[in-house]
């Protein structure tokens, strides 16, 4: 069965990319057949990927029913990881979903013909709260969120949670950049999980060289860092992820 | 994705391939994964899967097609779809191979270097690997080959790399497959060996050339499915061997006049032989074959009592298989074949005296034999009632038979294909429903010969004599389609057809 997972956050900066090329990187190493979208203008993810950000036509193009959405994924160096790069363009996406008849359902329909031929479908969400993110919203199986450790991370998930109704997608947060040497941190982690219990998830990514290294690298942390903590943490997360999906109930 | 082969010459550092790729801004660099696999091909005799873009082949455990998989520990003799583990692979051979059996082609030894072709990003673009392979049973070398593969959305990038390697090396592009050349190492045939007969004639052609030429093609194909047969490998080796001798028959019979009679009389006398011997366990193939059909055909709370005839079935296949292959083995076999080779070989230096239609030219002889076969066929058609006897029934389906080949062997290579066509059709409709009837007919004769072998419980009695009524009811359906089908075939429009065609 396949499942289309979205990395989102309200806020920029908080690991959604990180997120997204790890865990897909896991995901296809696994043996999963696995495409990552990367529909950030800012091409963060396929920089990574050192695929060019370019996709012919446009999101105007690559929203349209009938386009050729097949012909714009572009293999990646892991056999099984394939990736649908990001576009400039794709800054102007609210505008091009908006012209059609039903924006919100836009994503999963153009995401249908892809789900036979991937079991994990990533996302990489740009920030924001518009007719993207409500799209994404209907077309994911379930939202991972990952939050920096701050007071007012719980917010997002009092946000978040009344924007995807009973139907909507299963949301998965977690801490990034976890610092277990500060108080704070630590005090934060446990009253998330305490207020949190079915959203919040018990893996966590730690503050980390290794996932700053990665815009240097070019690459994700398992493939050069492999035995460092936080590459060891997003097999966690992933482990985590993969035994939520396992255990969700169908939704009414 | 793309795949390109190409050829290299023997000691071919790979050095020189990265040099030839720097040449267009590429790197080349090595990969994980080198190692040396033992490889066997596999195919159906008449190489639907090489047909269908490439055999199978069984690497590691597991058996590969079109790049779905399925395990498979040891490579077998013979693969057959019901063999393969329910999943995706079985799923996209069964319809493929049908009742063929998958088989080896070739066993390889591979050994092989992983590479990686970088864009200026140090990106991936092209996966590579140099195989170098030798036969596993003689160790002889194959030639060794770069095997190139465009990762997703990079196809311009492998055209780039393609032509580098072509342009500064003097590469060759392979034509071929490694399979189809450890096959050609071996001897074999890449592609397999189809029973299709496919003989060019011309119109003026005498008759016995003409007759030479089809009756040659039908003995190399009685010829290229005796072993299959004798081995029992796949049921359709003896289907096409039987096809052949009765169209062999046919050819005997439809064309008399270009033989020497006496001569003919002894070989007519034998390929009936032939005949008789295959009969029985060829009939007995198709129960089995279509033993699910016939489950379905009683009520669902019997079925499970029908595993006795099954049983009883496969017994008796052994046992007539063992005549049947003793009789294929035998020199009587031998001799048919080599003195019916020799004959077609001389045919025509013979003397025609006693050969009239020998030196007619084939466009004539089979108009008439065609024009004839079906007149009879209509006669005889309309004389049957279709509530009176069988025996008519069996008559005209074999009058039938006779047209049919006449049509395929003669009336396709020497007349018009939309006169041949929807003539070959409407006579196929009639066949079907003869065929249906006398099978039928057969079936139940040979489910009653079968009752005393069955265990005296009430349940496996019951079940074969409710399976034995559903067949004998549709036999009766068969004959109440006849009409129409005949009309199909017998109609005004038909009859002038054949009147102005086959003249």
């Amino acid at each position: 069965m396949s499942r289309v997972l979205a990395v989102y956050n309200i806020k920029g900066g908080v690991g959604k990319t990180s997120t997204a090329v790890n865990l897909a990187y896991l995901a296809a190493t696994g043996g999963a057949r696995t495409l990552l979208w990367d529909l950030d203008p800012q091409a963060a993810s396929t920089f990574l990927f050192r695929v060019k950000p370019k996709v012919r036509g446009g999101p105007r193009k690559l929203l349209r029913r009938r386009s050729d959405v097949a012909g714009s994924i572009k293999g990646t160096d892991f056999k099984l990881l394939d990736l649908l790069p990001a576009d400039f363009r794709y800054r102007h996406m609210d505008l091009a979903l908006d012209r059609f008849k039903r924006p919100r359902t836009r994503l999963a329909k153009v995401l249908e013909p892809l789900r036979s031929e991937y079991s994990y479908i990533f996302l990489d969400c740009p920030p924001s709260i518009s007719l993207v993110s409500e799209s994404v919203f209907e077309a994911a199986d379930a939202l991972l969120v990952p939050m920096i450790p701050a007071t007012l991370s719980s917010r997002t998930l009092d946000q978040l949670e009344p924007l995807v109704d009973r139907r909507g997608p299963q949301i998965l947060a977690f801490l990034s950049m976890l610092d277990l040497n500060r108080p704070l941190h630590r005090e934060l982690l446990h009253r998330l999980r305490a207020t949190h219990p079915s959203t919040m998830l018990g893996a966590a990514i730690p503050v980390a060289d290794e996932v700053e290294r990665m815009g240097e690298e070019r690459a994700v942390v398992a493939s050069f860092a492999p035995t460092s903590p936080a590459a060891r943490a997003y097999e966690a997360l992933w482990l985590d992820v993969r035994f939520r999906l396992s255990n969700s109930l169908p939704r009414i | 994705m793309t795949e390109v082969e190409l050829l290299l010459p023997d000691g071919l550092e790979p050095e020189r391939l990265a040099a030839a790729v720097a040449s267009d801004g590429f790197e080349l660099v090595r990969a994980d994964g080198a190692g040396q696999a033992h490889r066997v091909y596999y195919d159906t005799f008449d190489g639907r899967l090489r047909a269908a873009g490439a055999p199978a082949v069984h690497v590691g455990g597991r058996l590969l097609f079109d790049s779905v998989t399925a395990s498979l520990q040891r490579p077998l003799r013979r693969v057959l779809a019901e063999d393969l583990p329910a999943g995706p692979l079985r799923e996209t051979l069964g319809p493929l191979i049908e009742v063929r059996a998958l088989l080896p082609l070739a066993a390889l030894d591979v050994s092989e270097q992983h590479l990686r072709v970088l864009d200026a990003e140090h990106k991936t673009v092209v996966r590579a690997s140099i195989e170098r392979s030798a036969l596993a049973d003689s160790g002889a070398a194959l030639r060794p080959r770069l095997r190139l593969a465009a990762v997703r959305g990079y196809d311009a990038e492998l055209e780039r790399v393609r032509g580098a390697l072509q342009r500064e090396l003097g590469l060759e592009r392979s034509a071929t497959g490694l399979a189809d050349d450890a096959v050609t190492a071996l001897g074999g045939k890449p592609g397999g060996f189809s029973s299709k007969v496919d003989v060019q004639l011309h119109f003026g052609q005498r008759a016995d050339a003409a007759a030479v030429a089809v009756l040659r093609r039908l003995l190399e194909v009685i010829e290229q499915n005796l072993e299959g047969t004798i081995e029992d490998l796949d049921s359709e080796f003896l289907h096409d061997l039987r096809v052949a001798v009765r169209r062999t028959r046919s050819v005997q019979r439809q064309l008399k006049r270009v033989f020497p009679p006496e001569e003919l009389a002894r070989f007519r006398a034998e390929f009936k032989w032939l005949q008789g011997v295959t009969g029985e366990s060829r009939d007995l193939d198709v129960y089995l074959l279509g033993f699910e059909d016939m489950r379905a055909l009683v009520p669902a709370s019997l079925r499970d009592e029908l595993k006795p005839l099954r049983h009883a079935l496969q017994t008796r296949r052994a046992a007539v298989r063992e005549q049947m292959v003793s009789e294929l083995r035998s020199e009587r076999l031998g001799a048919l074949r080599d003195r019916w080779s020799a004959l077609l070989d001389q045919l025509q230096t013979l003397p025609d005296h006693d050969r009239p239609d020998a030196a007619e030219p084939i466009g004539s002889v089979s108009a008439r034999r065609i024009a004839k076969v079906y007149r009879k066929v209509v006669h005889e058609g309309r004389a049957i009632a279709e509530d009176g006897p069988s025996k008519p029934f069996h008559e005209l389906r074999k009058r039938g038979k006779e047209l049919r080949y006449l049509l395929e062997l003669f009336g396709t290579p020497l007349y018009p294909h939309d006169v041949v066509k929807p003539m070959i059709k409407t006579l196929k409709g009639l066949q079907d429903v003869l065929g249906r009837h006398q099978d039928r007919e057969v079936q139940v004769a040979t489910l009653s010969s079968l009752a005393a072998a069955l265990p005296s419980e009430p349940g496996p009695l019951l079940a074969t004599g409710a399976l034995i009524a559903r067949l004998d009811e549709d036999k009766w359906a068969a004959r109440a389609d006849f009409g129409r089908r005949f009309g199909a075939f017998a109609g005004h429009e038909q009859r002038q057809l054949v009147k102005e065609t086959f003249t």
